[in-house]
């Protein structure tokens, strides 16, 4: 086939990159830590220098998103030596901020996140399953046996463990990197389900079956129950979506880690 | 881990990387060299941290004058003239204290890392940066260090270990071999010192060699797993044997000093399909 067929391959390479919205994202990025507990109240955040290397962005970009987050009164800004910006103990639960985060992504946007997301971690599952070695599945199941998955915070932290350790048993880099990535930006949304006991009980009793996957070597049914995990949490995404656009509200021992 | 055996006056190569080694047992030899140097390096640094005065500040200025000329070196020389310096595989290196050991304070970590493209987590890096785990939240659900391997094990053997190759999610985010060694104080581990090296450069220094040979050879570990390969349908990250290559159709030459192996066809491959 001619290169010739398909101009707007050419010319999509030369598109204008997306500049505007990046201090949105830094914002998002960061209300995302803190209404998921994953930044503490107190905790100073990086210098602004430390964010803007971090996210890959301008330092007035950095300071756009700063501003936001003060704005939303999340986080506070103090001077001289010892200051920086704090994530604010929050008055009220935050809740009601992750309800506003749920209500500010369409139904759409959200499924397709998990479709993106199960697709990523099918892959390492399946590669995962043919390439590890008998030491490698062992590894695996030792980590399994000891991990904690029996609080919010203990099954939020290792199910996101669970997913990279696949993505390195993969052997690939590319897909490490892209999941350490989708963690980053997605991870915290995405795993929210786990504060359901019903919804935990049920995707970290899956866990055992895909270290079996891997360590049978059935790449394709590794793929198939990491599948059943994501769409599990993508399901429990979607019907607390809908009870807020009803007017309904979120446990708030859902957000809260236990 | 053994000392690699002497150079031979047969194994002394022509300058310049394209003429290649001629024979498989040349390779072997020639990889199992490359690590010997880049043990020889971790010996002199274990020596220098092992006489240190174990102060949190003090170490790190030690340790960071040690490795990070290392590391720049790495950067700089990919190609250029005669066969890349032994540094120029580096990726990461440093000094991991075992928990107590340096101000009473837990595990410390005095880990550099080398120039990075397009890092996850650091981006794009020119100079050498500093591995800051509070940085690797991603990372939290390792509870402990100690149990991984290239630390596990040089700590329960007393021996140098070579771990991988693996993907790194801790600092790198790529594929690499880490080579640690045991730094002891008396009975004491007091740490280990370690070195990455980055596959993709190692495999710019073999790669020349391995396609002068007549037939395809497979770099792997003692695991199997492929670290370098000329062998199309055996691509690094793949394990020999797999079911499209059984056991039986290599030979394995050792890579004196090193737990590297080097297969070689034992036949004429029959066509896959």
């Amino acid at each position: 086939m001619k290169a010739q067929l398909r101009p707007g391959a050419r010319e999509a390479i030369f598109a204008q990159l997306i500049e505007a919205g990046r201090a949105e994202q830094v914002a998002r990025r960061l209300t995302d830590a803190i209404i998921l507990g994953v930044l503490t109240p107190g905790e100073r955040l990086p210098s602004e220098q430390e964010l803007a290397r971090r996210f890959g962005v301008a330092l007035i970009t950095v300071r756009e998103g700063l501003v936001i987050l003060r704005d939303a009164g999340l986080v506070e800004t103090r001077r001289g030596r010892g200051g920086g910006s704090f994530v604010i103990k929050a008055d009220a639960p935050h809740g009601t901020l992750l309800q506003a985060r749920l209500r500010g992504l369409a139904q759409v946007e959200l499924s397709d996140l998990a479709v993106y997301f199960s697709t990523i971690a099918e892959g390492c599952a399946e590669r995962a399953a043919l390439r590890a070695s008998a030491a490698d599945a062992e590894r695996l199941h030792a980590w399994l046996l000891h991990a904690d998955f029996s609080t919010t915070a203990g099954a939020r932290t290792n199910a996101g463990g669970f997913y990279l350790e696949l993505a390195v048993l993969s052997q690939s880099a590319r897909l490490v990197r892209e999941q350490i990535r989708l963690q980053a930006e997605f991870g915290p949304l995405l795993l929210l389900g786990l504060g359901d006991p019903d919804t935990r009980a049920q995707v970290t009793g899956l866990n055992g079956r895909i270290a079996l996957a891997v360590s049978d070597g059935d790449g394709q049914a590794a793929r198939t129950l990491v599948a059943d995990q994501v769409r599990l949490l993508g399901e429990w995404l979607l019907t607390m979506k809908a009870r807020i656009e009803r007017g309904g509200h979120l446990d708030d021992a859902i957000v809260d880690d236990a | 881990m053994t000392t690699p055996s002497s150079t031979t006056p047969e194994t002394a190569r022509p300058a310049g990387p394209p003429a290649g080694l001629t024979t498989a047992e040349d390779c072997a030899i020639e990889v199992g060299e490359i690590f010997a140097r880049v043990f020889r390096t971790l010996d002199d640094w274990r020596e220098r941290i092992a006489a240190a005065v174990p102060d949190r500040a003090d170490l790190d200025i030690l340790v960071e004058s040690l490795v990070v000329p290392a590391l720049l070196a790495s950067a700089g020389s990919p190609a250029a003239d005669g066969p890349p310096a032994t540094e120029s595989l580096l990726i990461g290196a440093g000094f991991i204290a075992a928990p107590q050991y340096v101000n009473g304070r837990d595990a410390h970590f005095a880990w550099w890392l080398g120039p990075l493209a397009s890092n996850p987590l650091l981006g794009n890096t020119s100079g050498a940066s500093r591995l800051d785990l509070a940085t690797r939240v991603h990372t939290e659900y390792l509870r402990d260090f100690r149990e991984l391997e290239w630390y596990a094990v040089p700590e329960a053997t007393n021996q140098t270990h070579v771990t991988g190759p693996y993907v790194d999610q801790l600092c790198t985010c790529d594929y690499i071999i880490t080579l640690t060694m045991p730094v002891r104080l008396g009975e004491r581990m007091i740490g280990v010192v370690g070195a990455d090296v980055y596959v993709k450069r190692l495999e710019q220094v073999l790669l020349p060699h391995f396609l002068a040979l007549p037939g395809p050879v497979v770099l792997v570990n003692q695991s199997g797993r492929v670290v370098i390969s000329t062998e199309p349908t055996l691509p690094a990250g793949d394990i020999l044997p797999n079911r499209r290559h059984p056991a039986d159709g290599f030979d394995l030459l050792p890579c004196p000093g090193t737990p590297f192996l080097l297969a070689t066809r034992v036949a004429i491959a029959t066509p896959a399909f």
